[in-house]
């Protein structure tokens, strides 16, 4: 008995793997995608619908647990919707459970501690490493060759180095969700006064040439103010473009480099011409005297008419997505060429969590968000008539007559976690080939040479509660060149050094040159 | 008489003085919840708004069937639970309070004990889900941690101990009544104060509660409004702190409430509980007739 | 000698005599006050499961976690979760900051809640003194990250009320709240009496209402003056309340308001050295390790650390007056 529902198993998974190959490949053809993608992916529902029911896979609910923002007001429709499609192809229903952001960490921890049912999980946000130290989720590798094949062609697909990236002690705990894997930096202005002004944007190459930029606004606009912070400081995200974090920013690779010698970025040279930037501008009355405090968002701050500018990350399609969430024209630029560290790809992923009650079956359904493009456009958009609408273009969509962002009843807009966002649909007005250019990004996006190296810092955990405290204590205040640096930041380095961030860049380095030997 | 008149300016002086400074900061908060949001962001929060505007209480009516549902959830939880947390609190504090009683200090120090040592989060996480079951249900937002509390018993049974003169017991004994009646009859009747003044605090602590909320339910048809208020505020918090680990950050708090929206939400989260006061300080009646009774 | 022995087993057969004597007595009590004692039980039973239970927990603090092996199973790690507690040079930092923070909370809050309690109780005109009760309790009622905004919203330094509006009126100039740490000390007290004293007051006036008028009659009749009346017969009579309510915080002095301290600056760490206590070092420390053990053997210090405390300055107090004792 036992012995033939694992034959079935193999039988359907196989099935499974074939038709996932054969949408994944249609998947990377060029030119209208996401449309042959669909119509394999049918293909592959239809195979796997009588695969299920061949093979008589027992009926199983599946618990799907993810971050945010509150649920929808469709969010039952949604998830009924789905059940349809996984009903019919693994024989499984799925119960969606979102949990807050702020909670996550903490809600997460809890479920994952006891025997509570939890199959497929978000993982990452920053607590990858520490969430497989305490053995809470399922290394994936033997899934990932037979229930999961279709979830590591995709992958595989992109970059090989990807899937390679997340593996902790050799075995893969997650599988990051298809989406912008790199990330450029560049700065978002709006586009109603650089036109005004006629700023230039082809000259605006580094951040000195900003200066010119924000002295044109500053005389002209008495009212605002030309830059605001974006996250916690002026420079937050474009950090990750000088250095390799390697997971927490105590001890990094700098130019994401450094020939693999861990070295504290806050003392180099370049974090203090940063901190310098900072506080030039922060003294020619470019950004406000309260940017250390505020607790406005920059896209408030610009919609008010309050601001001008701000300094992110990004990504292509970046202009447009911010463009529609602040509701006004931006314009972006890249000032620094897109780069990916280890976690950019640790950052949104999924994992199997150990209480599954049946990590197979999990895998599978992981592995239709990863090839199936119809469950993927409900995760990702809801439902065709209701939610969205389809254009003329069939693989463009819009809001349906009537509905509009603050009616709708379904606008997560989080394509980027559930599972491969290449496969769904492009909303109108961004680029029809987004998911092209976006793959395309990926792929030349300069690589750390650390790239997969992941850290535990348990063996340190001592100092990095020190460190923690002496980093929060100063970096806000210097990197919005609140402070002069001349005074604080010897302050600074010496404050981590007593707190012990060279035995942490010791460990790190321990660590990192074992990796780099297994490599 | 002259000095008694002074004296009664004097204090009423001195407690308006501080009523008012307590009352200021909700004037702005109240403001605030009637102000156009961007003007908030260009002028910051004003006494009275320069520009006024009603959609954050719209934002609200909209949402009123989610609004309404985690008003139910609330009342239900906070009368079901001040009931039962009452009961119960009275219950010990009361033989607590009796010097006579056996294991009296045992008792008092096993009370005391739960208010410094706990096994933290995980443990009774464990206890309340794994074994009880309690995950997504309305029990969860009523036992743990709250139904009862040291400081409460311990509160309770100082009054017990204070303004219950053992003579009205002892007369309770003497006309042949058995513990319960003393306590229900006599014992209580006395101690309204404190009785209002712990079922206020009950009634304070049930309807504030938001980390149960957080803990043991991920289903939105148990959140109650505080509950519903903090996940707001917390992730604004946490995803403006961590934009630079998730690389998503940002664009994520776009999609939470605004400011104004965020203050009308505390402002309907409090209202109710103003109304609620009254009905507590009814109780706050003066030395009572322990006098009477003695006599 | 020989005496003295004798003397000395007749009083250990008095004392045996004694120990049966009070556990039959002890027996009889048990039996005569059952009733008291089954009142009890569900207390007793909820405290048992809800706080005693879970208390098995405390290993956690002693070990490094991992599921897989579950709690009992894990590694034991000796106090190593401990050590970031005190080998960190803000150990001293957050140490006399949560001390200072809360004996100064404890001895304000104190006086100002029972000055007021005593005002409250004494204004004639009861809708105006009811009123003033619902009104300082409301502070009470809001959450701390409600409270941090509106502490901006009177501090920020381009928007805020004190810069526009309440220093020109005493000609100073513009301060930066947040980016000078000599303010804030203050600033926390007040945040804290303004949040905290009426719900203490209410409490300190439950126990004021509760004393019989008598007192107050016999004394005015002798001539007492509203001071003496006040030192001579409110004050003593509420002396076991305050007694206990201080006892209480006592026991949690090396706990501090993680949303006074963390929330109400609003963060910043150019703050810190005035605003860092052991529960926003904690946070801070654990937010991205996320460590059970470690969060775990915060609270086990803190809590071993109050209670001590109390058991010392119950000492004390129960040798002058039993009643006022926590136990």
């Amino acid at each position: 008995m036992k012995k033939g529902k694992k034959t079935a198993f193999v039988l359907l998974a196989l099935v499974l793997a074939l038709t996932a190959v054969l949408a994944g490949c249609s998947g990377s053809s060029s030119g209208g995608g996401s449309g042959s993608g669909e119509s394999s992916g049918n293909a592959a529902a239809n195979a796997g619908k009588e695969g299920g029911e061949a093979s008589g896979l027992k009926p199983v609910e599946l618990v799907m647990v993810f971050a945010g923002p509150g649920e929808p007001r469709d969010f039952k429709e949604i998830e009924a919707a789905i059940n349809k499609v996984t009903q019919a192809k693994i024989n499984a229903t799925v119960k969606l459970q979102m949990i807050g952001w702020a909670a996550w960490q903490q809600q997460t921890t809890l479920m994952l501690a006891g025997n509570e049912q939890v199959d497929l999980i978000l993982s990452g946000l920053g607590t990858y490493s520490q969430t497989v130290a305490r053995g809470q989720y399922l290394a994936m590798d033997d899934m990932l060759e037979m229930e999961g094949a279709g979830v590591k062609q995709a992958l595989d697909d992109l970059d090989p180095a990807f899937l390679n990236a997340v593996k902790i002690g050799g075995n893969v705990y997650a599988v990051p969700s298809i989406r912008d894997l790199a990330a450029n930096y560049g700065v978002t202005m709006r586009r109603d006064l650089v036109d005004k002004y006629n700023i230039d944007l082809d000259a605006i190459k580094t951040y000195d040439d900003l200066d010119a930029v924000f002295q044109t606004i500053k005389d002209n606009e008495p009212d605002m103010i030309p830059l605001v912070k974006y996250g916690n400081t002026i420079f937050d995200t474009h950090l990750n473009y000088y250095r390799d974090s390697l997971d927490d920013g105590f001890g990094t690779l700098p130019g994401l480099d450094n020939d693999l010698k861990v070295v504290n970025y806050f003392e180099t040279p370049e974090y203090m011409d940063l901190l310098r930037i900072a506080r030039r501008w922060y003294e020619n009355g470019y950004v406000a005297k309260d940017i250390a405090t505020s607790t406005e968002t920059q896209y408030n701050l610009v919609k008010s008419g309050k601001a001008f500018a701000w300094l992110s990350h990004m990504k292509p399609g970046y202009q447009a997505q911010e463009s529609k969430i602040v509701g006004m024209e931006m314009v972006s630029k890249e000032l620094l060429p897109p780069t990916t560290a280890t976690g950019n790809i640790t950052s949104i992923m999924w994992s199997i969590a150990r209480n599954s009650k049946d990590p197979q079956r999990a895998m599978m359904l992981l592995n239709l968000m990863y090839t199936d493009p119809e469950l993927i456009n409900l995760f990702d958009w809801g439902i065709e008539g209701k939610h969205y609408a389809k254009t003329d273009d069939p693989n463009v969509i819009d809001y349906p007559q009537g509905v509009d962002p603050a009616n709708s009843g379904y606008n997560l807009n989080m394509g980027w976690m559930f599972g491969n966002q290449f496969l769904s649909y492009t909303w109108k007005g961004d680029s029809p080939t987004l998911w092209e250019e976006l793959a395309e990004f990926n792929r030349v996006s300069k690589k750390s040479k650390a790239l997969g190296f992941t850290y535990d810092s348990e063996p340190v955990k001592t100092e990095v509660a020190a460190v923690r405290n002496v980093f929060d204590q100063y970096y806000k205040a210097l990197e919005t060149g609140t402070v002069d640096p001349e005074v604080e930041h010897p302050k600074f380095i010496k404050a981590m050094k007593a707190a012990g961030i060279d035995k942490i860049i010791a460990e790190k380095q321990k660590q990192l040159d074992a990796w780099a030997a297994q490599q | 008489m002259q000095t008694n008149r002074l004296y009664q300016f004097g204090i009423i002086f001195i407690m308006l003085a501080f009523t008012l400074f307590c009352v200021f900061p909700f004037v702005l908060l109240f403001s605030a919840s009637l102000t156009n949001d961007l003007e908030i962001v260009r002028s910051g929060y004003k006494l009275i708004p320069n520009e006024f505007s009603l959609e954050a209480y719209r934002y609200m009516w909209n949402n009123s069937t989610d609004i309404m549902r985690s008003y139910g959830i609330t009342i239900l939880v906070t009368v079901t639970g001040t009931a039962a947390g009452m009961a119960i609190t009275a219950m010990v504090a009361y033989p607590m309070s009796r010097k006579e009683m056996p294991f009296r200090n045992a008792l008092a120090f096993y009370v005391f004990f739960t208010m410094l040592f706990n096994g933290g989060l995980v443990p009774t996480y464990l206890l309340y889900t794994n074994y009880f079951d309690f995950k997504n249900t309305l029990l969860a937002l009523i036992l743990p941690g709250l139904l009862a509390n040291g400081f409460y018993v311990i509160l309770m049974r100082t009054f017990f101990a204070a303004s219950i003169p053992k003579e009205v017991i002892e007369s309770g004994y003497i006309d042949g009544a058995k513990e319960w009646k003393i306590f229900c009859a006599i014992v209580l009747p006395l101690s309204l104060p404190v009785l209002a003044t712990v079922g206020l605090f009950y009634t304070i602590m049930y309807w504030n509660d938001w980390f149960n909320g957080l803990i043991y339910v991920t289903e939105k048809q148990y959140f109650s409004i505080q509950n519903l208020l903090n996940r707001i505020l917390l992730d604004l918090q946490f995803l403006q702190n961590n934009t630079q680990q998730m690389g998503k950050g940002a664009e994520l708090v776009a999609k939470l409430p605004l400011d104004s929206m965020r203050m009308a939400m505390a402002v309907i989260g409090i209202v109710p509980l103003i109304a609620a006061y009254p009905f507590f300080q009814k109780y706050f009646v003066k030395g009572l007739t322990i006098g009477a009774v003695k006599g | 000698m020989e005496a003295s022995t004798k003397a000395y087993a007749e009083r250990r057969a008095e004392a045996a005599a004694d120990r049966a004597a009070s556990w039959k007595q002890l027996l009889r009590r048990v039996r005569k006050y059952r009733t008291l004692l089954l009142m009890t039980l569900p207390a007793v039973l909820y405290f048992f499961i809800n706080n005693y239970l879970p208390m098995f927990g405390v290993v956690i603090a002693f070990k490094n976690i991992n599921f897989a092996d579950g709690i009992l199973g894990s590694e034991w790690i000796g106090f190593k979760n401990f050590e970031y507690l005190f080998k960190t040079s803000d150990a001293y930092i957050i140490t006399r900051n949560t001390l200072l923070y809360n004996i100064v909370f404890i001895i304000l809050n104190t006086v100002l809640a029972i000055a007021l309690a005593i005002m409250l109780n004494d204004i004639k005109n009861r809708i105006v003194s009811r009123t003033f009760q619902s009104l300082i309790l409301l502070p009470y009622l809001i959450s701390m990250v409600i409270v941090g905004y509106l502490v901006l919203a009177m501090l920020d330094v381009e928007k805020g009320y004190m810069n526009n509006s309440i220093l020109p009126l005493f000609g100073i100039g513009d301060i930066s709240w947040y980016s000078e740490t000599k303010h804030w000390p203050f600033i926390l007290t007040i945040v804290n009496v303004w949040k905290g004293v009426g719900y203490l007051c209410i409490i300190y006036l439950a126990a004021i209402i509760g004393i019989d008028q008598e007192y107050y009659e016999a004394a005015t009749i002798d001539g007492a003056s509203k001071w003496q009346q006040i030192r001579s017969i409110t004050i003593p009579l509420i002396t076991p309340v305050v007694s206990i309510m201080t006892l209480l915080a006592i026991g949690r002095i090396f706990y501090s308001d993680f949303g006074l301290f963390y929330q109400v600056p609003l963060n910043t760490g150019v703050l810190m050295p005035v605003t860092n206590t052991i529960d926003t070092y904690v946070y801070r420390a654990l937010i991205t390790m996320g460590d059970l053990g470690m969060s775990s053997a915060a609270g086990l210090y803190q809590a071993a650390v109050g209670f001590v405390l109390v058991l010392v300055s119950n000492y004390i107090v129960n040798k002058k007056n039993s009643d006022n004792a926590l136990f």
